[in-house]
């Protein structure tokens, strides 16, 4: 009965992908068509549309991604790059290392790895040029940086993770082994994500400084600018508040993620048309059409999502993953390496978001049979999902930046894979050393 | 007649952007409210997350009018690109036969199935005036699958993929902004 059900629901979820349908209907025709096989009832399939989307912590996502949107159209996004280019000052491979820095701040708000992509390489690639960089190398550091934002807090590929882990509790038999799990949150994801996404940024400046020496890209002979510094923080403050706002209404208890991403909206809108005065109607209205079908496509998924999780965890599959994951090998460290391979490989050519929302059913019940914690497991997944747009041989990363310098993709893939190695590493101490995701929310008695 | 028409092809959008909106200041009201005068509207969580619900299924049409729903796609890198519509229209149909399925299963759902004493909370209306959205947006959805393979196949038009990313416009506004600063 059950190796049917796998048949039926994995066997047509991957053909239906596999002729071009959209996700969220390879997920809901082969949930459904699992449903009439077992003699379910599908009407089941309505409450879920209804319960799935109808939660207040889920809309946290539409505010998030249109106060991201905002931020970009009255121009705090693009005061902030101004900061970390101002900092690149007289050190060997200065210029490449704001990139990574703008790269952080950027992605922090924008939550997509292209669209950091274009928006940091339009300014840094030439800048980098300018100052004597490789046109291959200049390239490779901001595709790699593109996508480490995701992981910087407010995040909405952990909200995403958040919401689909609560409908996840621990399997039993995994609390009696193991003794109880954390409960997920979003606020306790978000500070788990800063340790390892700094390890991550970390990892590619180390990266960054020992290629740079190797090249010989120094700093300019100037030394730092207070000047310009000073000037750029004080055009950015009003920026850089933003996430002060917003993290800091979190923390102290003052907000829930999602009155803190209202909050950010009416704070944008102020800076915006008050401040900066760049923010129109128009940009209002455009970020107004982008929030709602980004919302509207992502939480089809989430409902469809929601259904084939359900049938999964019903029929005990993700059990019969696990126990043939244990039977192959019981060694912790072996099983995190094939997550890691596993997610990379996945990451490359689909949608984060979407991934997150079909392989949460999947893995995270297998996460907690092995014993993993969820917030640990929820910070891994999200960094490995964040590299693959940055990684060759189909990395959407790559394929903007080598629009911007007009250089092949191969030569800027070669260029990278030092960088995509180095990001491999940095992964992987995160997920052996669960310290590092799972320290800084308990010192704040999360 | 041109501008009615616009709207209606619209109309989700429409739909859409004034329901944010409007949950938006909601949520904005209620954390004001409550941080200035200690104070709650209890009505307020509830009618934000159902107005929250008619968005997204709303907004998933809207998607679907844009062709914005994520297909993966990289297998197709070796077919001629007038295969691949072909394709996609095939793999459509299983698309339509969902979302009518769906609509029937919806609207037995609300008419003979639901609890006569499902009602909101706060606000005491019938649960079945929220969950109408779900026959409508999902037909409204099929509409605009027909449209975009209509449009795609007979027509011959190249939709735009909403994610691709006009490096052009953001070079010519990046070129702008420099020259402000100077």
């Amino acid at each position: 009965m059950e190796s049917q059900i796998i048949l039926i629901l994995f066997g047509g979820f991957l053909l239906l992908m596999f002729i071009g349908a959209p996700i969220t209907v390879a997920l809901g025709v082969s949930t459904l068509l699992s449903f009439l096989y077992l003699g379910e009832n599908p009407i089941k399939f309505v409450q879920i549309a209804f319960t799935s989307v109808g939660s207040f912590p889920l809309m946290a996502l539409p505010a998030f991604i249109l106060a991201g949107a905002l931020m970009e159209a009255a121009g705090l996004s693009r005061r902030l790059i101004n900061v970390a280019e101002s900092f690149a000052g007289p050190f060997t491979g200065g210029m490449s290392a704001a990139t990574v820095f703008a790269c952080l701040f950027f992605g922090a708000i924008s939550g997509s790895g292209p669209a950091t992509t274009a928006a940091v390489g339009m300014l840094m690639i030439p800048a980098m040029i300018q100052r004597g960089y490789g046109r291959s190398y200049a390239s490779a550091i901001t595709a790699s940086s593109g996508g480490l934002g995701i992981v910087i807090p407010p995040s909405i590929p952990l909200i995403i993770f958040g919401i689909a882990a609560l409908g996840m509790p621990a399997p039993p038999a995994a609390v009696e082994q193991f003794g109880q799990f954390q409960t997920v949150s979003i606020p306790k994801l978000f500070i788990a994500g800063f340790m390892p996404a700094f390890l991550i940024a970390g990892s590619l400046l180390l990266m960054n400084y020992v290629l740079a020496k190797k090249h010989g890209y120094k700093g300019s002979g100037e030394g730092w600018s207070a000047r310009q510094i000073w000037c750029e923080l004080y055009r950015g403050f009003w920026a850089l508040m933003a996430p002060v706002v917003i993290l800091g209404g979190i923390y102290s208890g003052f907000f829930t993620p999602t009155e803190a991403a209202i909050v950010a909206i009416f704070y944008t809108l102020i800076v915006g048309a008050f401040i900066y005065r760049e923010l129109s109607w128009t940009k209002l209205f455009t970020a107004l059409e982008t929030t709602t079908w980004l919302t509207g496509r992502v939480l089809l998924i989430m409902f469809t999502a929601t259904v084939f999780g359900r049938l999964l965890v019903e029929n005990q599959i993700p059990a019969i993953i696990a126990d043939g994951m244990l039977s192959v090998t019981d060694n912790i460290y072996i099983i995190w390496a094939l997550v890691i391979f596993f997610l990379l490989f996945v990451g490359m050519f689909m949608e984060t978001l979407a991934t997150i929302l079909i392989l949460v059913p999947v893995m995270l019940p297998v996460a907690y049979s092995v014993g993993i914690d969820p917030i640990h497991f929820g910070v891994v997944m999200v960094c490995c999902l964040g590299i693959g747009f940055q990684t060759p041989p189909l990395g959407e990363n790559l394929f903007i930046a080598s629009g911007i310098s007009n250089i092949s993709i191969e030569k800027i893939s070669v260029a990278a894979l030092p960088f995509a190695f180095i990001n491999t590493v940095a992964i992987f101490i995160i997920a052996f050393v669960p310290e590092i995701t799972l320290w800084l929310p308990r010192f704040f008695g999360y | 007649m041109t501008k009615f028409w616009y709207v209606i092809d619209n109309i989700e959008s429409y739909i859409c952007r004034t329901l944010l909106a409007i949950f938006v200041c909601l949520l904005f009201l209620q954390v004001i409210v409550r941080t200035l005068f200690d104070f709650s509207f209890s009505w307020v969580e509830e009618l934000s997350i159902y107005m929250f619900v008619w968005f997204v299924f709303f907004g998933a049409s809207y998607a679907a009018k844009k062709g914005a729903h994520n297909r993966v796609t990289f297998q197709f890198k070796f077919l001629p690109p007038g295969a691949i519509k072909y394709i996609e229209a095939f793999a459509d149909l299983f698309w339509i036969f969902f979302n009518v399925y769906f609509v029937y299963l919806s609207i037995d759902f609300i008419f003979n199935k639901m609890n006569k004493f499902q009602s909101s909370q706060t606000m005491g209306f019938h649960l079945s005036w929220v969950y109408i959205v779900l026959p409508i947006a999902f037909s409204l959805m099929t509409i605009r699958v027909l449209q975009v393979n209509y449009k795609k196949i007979i027509l011959g038009e190249d939709m735009r993929d909403p994610d691709a990313i006009d490096l052009d416009e953001i070079r010519a506004e990046t070129a702008e902004l420099e020259q402000e600063k100077k």
